[in-house]
């Protein structure tokens, strides 16, 4: 559908148009095609007007659902995921998911119901104020007034979920407003208004240079920027050539190839000796689009003690939040990365061999022993070993989240996709839902823990309805686990309220949704080497049509290693039970 | 105490934001003040801020949408006495001891 450039006259038509069909037209016009909800009484005529509207609307089994479905789709494909959820607890529901993409930098658009106009800021039934809820989780944000301002807020809502930082956008759409009607001159197109601030990253370069030409233990470290931005491939040419040591976080995983000499794995709470270690001897950092939270950094007053910071970064709000950065390179990776590497042909590189060769060397690679985790661990090797070449992993949060980050060594810049920042449970089935809707070819492989997949367990009639061949995984060990872990190791062992010992049948949960599902113990993959009967189970569960559930019983007390404790510095991580 | 100037575009929610921008850090917002300058909006709120605090905010307040400008001052510790101090209705002599309490 044609769009008209905003503030121009539109041309208007004889057709008098809903509210609620206005809206599903433009969003046809931003090529929004799929959309996740749960209807409710204050969107019911927007869900009235989807018949023959283009887009198509998947029920989920709850409004979280929804969200992370949408969140699922939009983190696998770049695009931007739609929620729509009624008025009051409909749009409470998706608050999670709004947060969640907030901090994890997802283009997210959630459409909810709103009461009547009139009744509006009179406790009428079903009200709550989303608007001011989702203020400070929002990027952008707007309480719909009238029919005649529908055009313009859904492509202001469209610009500013994908501009810049990505992020989540709430438009809160009165009933009465998409009810009304109005003749419809055709979908808008936002043009922001300039606000003056523009990056000047140019004149970063000269003391880039002299940086690098003076620093003798240099470290790369690749976020979720790097995927985000479409940058990837440049930023795997940028660091073949400055070949200097060279780690992600959770989100910047697949970024790097695993395989190039100079990758060290993940960094951070539950990140490789090698990069940790490695963090702490350099003398120059390089960020590329990362955060640098305190999952990364542990305390921030230790991180990185001796380096300088060069923060390549799009998002200035982000900048010198843990520590200041030497030279800060605001812009979009895809544009800052080639200017970099411009300036880098002009530049001589010391010899980093021999720093190279200690960061990366075998004194620093992983321990062999893994103590209690080790099945889970050849579990999830013989897991990844099997994948396809295009699948996506997704994970909950949790121990089972770390052990796959940690095992993960896969290329793919978007194949990890995991609820980082904000660590909400119960993400990982329904964002499987969007993932694998908006990837009907790819395997899509869904790794939950006991604990989270009993948060938004109702999605497995989400997955059966739609018959999609989500391959999900629980890893259970009949705790919260890493509660536990930190009870364990800093509580005493005072296992308060984690312990999920009565937890029910997984097997005959998942069949009474109509999913198959089968169970698997520690001596499934007992010996160095795969037992030929867990390899045809992984086989087959694989390589299934059908959507299927295998429930991976591992041993209660397992813990993640490398882990820093909270308020440490990266070099006093524990590497192994004590 | 600061003193920080930041001028905005009038639509809903941007004064909110910038206000959340400072709540979500636990300070208190002594005095603000928002009114029309020119074509646009501009809020002037005095906040006792460490610099690391004082950066943040400023980072925070840029990304807010429809934010253009943002102006941090100097230590205004004689702005505060001189009209924050006189402005703020007294405390109410039975909920001032009470609140005290619920700080201790």
């Amino acid at each position: 559908m044609p769009k008209t450039p905003m503030h121009n006259a539109p041309t208007r038509t004889s057709a008098e148009l809903r509210g609620a069909d206005i809206l599903l037209r433009c969003l046809r016009a931003e090529g929004v095609d799929l959309v996740f909800g749960y209807p409710g009484g204050a969107i019911m005529p927007l869900y009235d007007a989807l018949e023959g509207s283009g887009v198509r609307h998947i029920l989920t089994r709850h409004e979280q659902g929804a969200v992370f479905a949408a969140e699922g789709y939009a983190r696998s494909t770049g695009k931007t995921g739609v929620a729509f959820a009624t008025s009051g607890p409909g749009a409470t529901n998706l608050v999670t998911g709004i947060a969640d993409a907030k901090m994890d930098s997802v283009p997210l658009v959630c459409v909810t119901g709103q009461v009547r106009s009139p009744l509006i800021g009179t406790d009428a039934f079903q009200e709550t104020d989303v608007f001011g809820m989702t203020l400070s989780l929002t990027k952008w944000s707007r309480l719909v007034k009238t029919i005649e301002e529908i055009p313009e807020v859904v492509a202001q809502a469209f610009y500013w979920a994908r501009s810049g930082r990505p992020g989540p956008v709430v438009l809160d759409v009165p009933v009465d407003i998409l009810k009304a009607k109005m003749e419809f001159g055709g979908p808008v197109i936002f043009r922001p208004l300039a606000n003056g601030s523009t990056s000047n990253h140019g004149l970063q370069w000269p003391h880039l240079r002299s940086l690098l030409e003076s620093a003798k233990r240099p470290v790369a470290l690749v976020g979720a920027g790097a995927k985000l931005s479409g940058a990837t491939d440049e930023l795997r040419r940028l660091l073949d050539e400055l070949n200097i040591p060279t780690f992600a976080t959770v989100h910047g995983l697949g970024a790097v190839p695993s395989e190039a000499p100079y990758y060290l794995g993940m960094v951070g709470m539950h990140g490789t000796r090698a990069a940790n270690t490695a963090l702490d001897e350099t003398d120059l950092l390089l960020v590329f689009g990362a955060r640098l939270d305190d999952r990364v950094t542990g305390e921030p007053a230790r991180f990185a003690p001796h380096a300088r910071i060069v923060h390549f970064e799009i998002d200035p709000a982000q900048l010198d939040r843990v520590r200041p950065c030497e030279i800060p390179v605001v812009g979009d990776l895809a544009e800052t990365i080639p200017h970099f590497r411009a300036e880098l042909s002009r530049t001589k590189l010391p010899d980093w061999s021999e720093w190279r060769g200690i960061a990366c060397g075998i004194e620093r690679a992983e321990l062999e022993s893994k103590g209690m985790a080790e099945p889970t661990i050849r579990f999830l090797d013989a897991l990844f070993a099997r994948l396809p070449e295009n699948t996506f992993v997704l994970t909950d949060v949790g121990q089972h989240q770390m052990w796959a980050a940690q095992r993960y060594r896969r290329n793919t810049p978007r194949g990890f996709i995991t609820s980082g920042g904000l660590g909400a449970m119960g993400f990982a089935l329904p964002a499987a839902v969007g993932v694998q809707l908006a990837n009907p070819e790819a395997c899509v492989v869904c790794i939950s823990g006991d604990g989270g997949f009993q948060m938004n367990l109702q999605e497995l009639a989400t997955v059966h309805r739609l018959k999609l061949p989500v391959k999900m995984v629980i890893v259970d060990n009949k705790y919260l686990g890493m509660v536990r872990q930190w009870q364990q190791l800093f509580y005493e062992r005072n296992y308060a309220e984690t312990d999920l010992s009565d937890n029910p049948d997984f097997v005959a949960i998942s069949k009474a949704y109509g999913i198959h599902a089968e169970l698997l113990g520690v001596d499934g993959v007992a010996g160095s080497t795969v037992p030929p009967a867990t390899a045809t189970l992984l086989d087959r569960f694989l390589n299934s049509p059908q959507p299927e559930l295998l429930v991976f019983e591992c041993p209660k007390e397992a813990n993640v290693y490398p882990m820093v404790p909270a308020g440490a510095a990266l070099s006093e991580m524990i590497l192994e039970e004590e | 105490m600061h003193l920080f100037q930041i001028r905005y575009r009038n639509t809903q929610g941007t004064l909110m934001r910038i206000l959340t921008a400072v709540t979500r850090r636990g300070l208190d917002l002594p005095y603000v003040q928002a009114e029309p300058v020119e074509h646009n909006h501009e809020v002037t709120l005095l906040l006792d801020v460490t610099p690391k605090q004082q950066g943040q905010l400023c980072r925070d307040w840029y990304a807010v949408v429809d934010v253009l400008e943002v102006r941090p001052a100097t230590a205004l510790k004689e702005v505060w006495e001189r009209e924050v101090s006189t402005s703020l209705p007294p405390a109410s002599a039975t909920v001032a001891p009470r609140a005290q309490t619920a700080m201790a």
